[in-house]
């Protein structure tokens, strides 16, 4: 069983990756939103740099979070004088969570928005909706189960987070520390047991976090039938 | 009055359109890919226009001279495709408001209009082709569209006589006066509905005119051809269980004989559903024949296309024409012409009976009241 201070990562964990995620998801739904059904060159840059966080190392994106949010330079400095600190503090966590799973969203999202049928939404227009107005009663609806299932996988991708995290946010115990790096910590202190346990709870909230989304996403499936 | 005169660009060319449209119900023809449904689309604003202007009566939807574009949700068109296009995941009575304005009566007239009511809570997965059409229809209605846009509905499935939307497009059409245009492959539904067919072919207007006149028109398909029917309007006059039949009377008093149908109620109104090339035509008086329908006739004109005759036949003057469908050899070989007397004589098995009544049948007040 987790130890008292064990517990206590699990919930910092928790909390972060809950805090990354709400925070990505207006963003991403809309960054979504604006790319479904558009083609041509700016679709293409825009998606590929949605998509770097997949692809590069983590900790090259810690590196590009860190340069961006340290001290040492204007925005960081900005904000550390707005009483702010992000670079090696939980909120410096909660940014490299949620830069590192937001693709993921974005990508889900966008899947689901193309697989709207688009002349329901043109349908939607002629009974008197804006855009706008179309997306929220048409769009959105019909493809909140992608949205819902992005959202899942970026929280759990948020939960397993260690390079960017360790780059921006270093490994602080009690300040920084996450599940990913308290079991990186634990085996190079020896204590392979304790990263077990460690590794044994982060499995079993990722699986309940994917369980949970397949099984409302089910239940809905059956009613609309 | 619908005024179009416009062009916009398609995947294989451009959909010139250019044309006058003032029937109250107007039937849009022609082949597969001939730009029928983009014509709707371009109408309803779905559909980017490169050049042009689309205006009904003083409303101008589309000036690109003037740099007007209205956009969809403010042209007030009500839109039916193909599919009925209803939204999945909402039930039937959500459907039906989701555009909905002006006046509660309004929307509850459409409900009953197309007898929907009872379907309220189901959602769209769960109805038939029939009825997602006639709910999509009731939501467009509910809109209180200056123009209704009806792309082809049930062509897309097997049609069963009492999935027939016809005679609720006829009650709409008299109860509402909102103008329609149906796009349709059917020349039967077109002569029963629409004043005027819109005949397009290759993204232009190949022919406008009425609709049987357009039978001699060779752009017409021969799916358009072999599809006329004589829809008429009457209702049950007795059933005769022994005989297998019941008696339809329909208007003007005539009286056809069709295979039995003992649920429908005596003095129910019906319609009638002949094919044209399901009657026969005899210059002489017919004996012997198993056909239990045989009437007296007069040729009032034969509208012949590629391989095929339409003659049109008036049974008494105060009915409407009835079609008969010949081969040209059948018109020569009997030398019908245009005042020829003839019998012509219907199979009741080849009558089939459909569900809802047309409007004129049915008494203003008692529209669709029908228990759930």
């Amino acid at each position: 069983m987790p130890t008292r201070e064990e517990w206590a990562v699990v919930l910092f964990t928790l909390r972060v990756a809950a805090l990354g995620t709400a925070m990505i998801l207006p963003l991403g739904v809309a960054a979504a939103a604006l790319l479904a059904g558009r083609r041509g060159p700016g679709r293409t840059v825009l998606d590929t740099v949605f998509s770097l966080p997949l692809v590069l190392p983590p900790t090259a994106v810690g590196v590009v979070l860190l340069d961006t949010f340290s001290r040492a330079t204007p925005l960081g400095s900005a904000l550390a004088a707005a009483g702010i600190q992000i670079a090696f503090d939980w909120k410096g966590v909660v940014l490299a969570t949620a830069v590192m799973s937001f693709p993921l969203l974005v990508r889900s999202a966008l899947t689901a928005f193309e697989e709207v049928d688009p002349r329901l939404v043109g349908l939607a227009r002629t009974l008197g909706c804006g855009p706008l107005q179309a997306f929220f009663r048409v769009t959105l609806p019909l493809a909140w189960r992608g949205v819902l299932a992005g959202t899942v996988l970026a929280f759990a991708r948020a939960l397993g987070e260690f390079g960017a995290t360790v780059m921006l946010a270093g490994n602080i115990p009690g300040r920084t520390q996450t599940l990913a790096l308290a079991i990186f910590h634990e085996t190079q202190l020896g204590h392979d047991d304790r990263a077990r346990v460690l590794a044994g709870v982060t499995a079993l909230l990722a699986f309940l976090a994917l369980w949970s989304a397949e099984a409302v996403g089910r239940a809905r499936t059956r009613r609309a039938a | 009055m619908i005024r179009l005169d416009f062009e916009a660009p398609l995947a294989r060319f451009p959909l010139r359109i250019r044309a006058d449209l003032g029937a109250p119900v107007t039937a849009v023809m022609g082949p597969s890919g001939a730009g029928k449904t983009s014509l709707l689309e371009a109408i309803a604003g779905l559909r980017a226009i490169a050049s042009g202007r689309i205006a009904i009566d003083d409303d101008v939807l589309v000036d690109t001279a003037a740099g007007r574009r209205v956009p969809p949700q403010r042209r007030r068109i009500g839109y039916v495709p193909q599919d009925a296009g209803l939204f999945p995941h909402l039930r039937v009575r959500e459907n039906v408001l989701f555009g909905a304005r002006g006046a509660a009566r309004d929307v509850a007239h459409a409900i009953d209009a197309l007898e929907i009511g009872p379907l309220g809570e189901r959602y769209p997965a769960s109805l038939s082709g029939g009825e997602k059409q006639r709910v999509a229809l009731a939501r467009a209605l509910a809109t209180r569209p200056q123009l209704l846009l009806l792309d082809e509905p049930l062509a897309a499935l097997d049609v069963s006589l009492r999935e027939r939307i016809v005679p609720y497009l006829l009650r709409i059409r008299d109860e509402w006066s909102t103008p329609m245009l149906y796009v349709t492959h059917n020349v039967g539904e077109a002569r029963a509905l629409a004043g005027e067919v819109l005949l397009l072919e290759g993204g232009r207007v190949e022919a406008q005119g009425a609709p049987l006149a357009l039978l001699a028109t060779p752009g017409l398909s021969r799916e358009a051809r072999a599809g006329i029917e004589n829809l008429l309007a009457g209702e049950i006059e007795g059933h005769d269980p022994e005989g297998g039949v019941t008696r339809v009377r329909l208007e003007g008093g005539l009286v056809v004989s069709v295979s039995i149908v003992p649920e429908r109620p005596i003095a129910s109104a019906v319609t009638v559903a002949i094919r044209a090339e399901d009657v026969l035509v005899a210059t002489e008086p017919v004996r012997g024949l198993s056909a239990r329908n045989v009437y007296e006739a007069v040729v009032r004109g034969i509208e012949r296309g590629p391989g095929d005759a339409t003659v049109r036949c008036a049974l008494r003057p105060d009915v409407p024409e009835w079609l008969a469908r010949l081969t040209p050899a059948a018109v020569a070989e009997l030398g019908l012409e245009e005042g020829s007397r003839v019998w012509l004589a219907v199979k009741s098995h080849s009558v089939r009976v459909a569900s809802a009544p047309p409007a004129r049948a049915v008494p203003s007040g008692e529209v669709g009241t029908r228990p759930p």
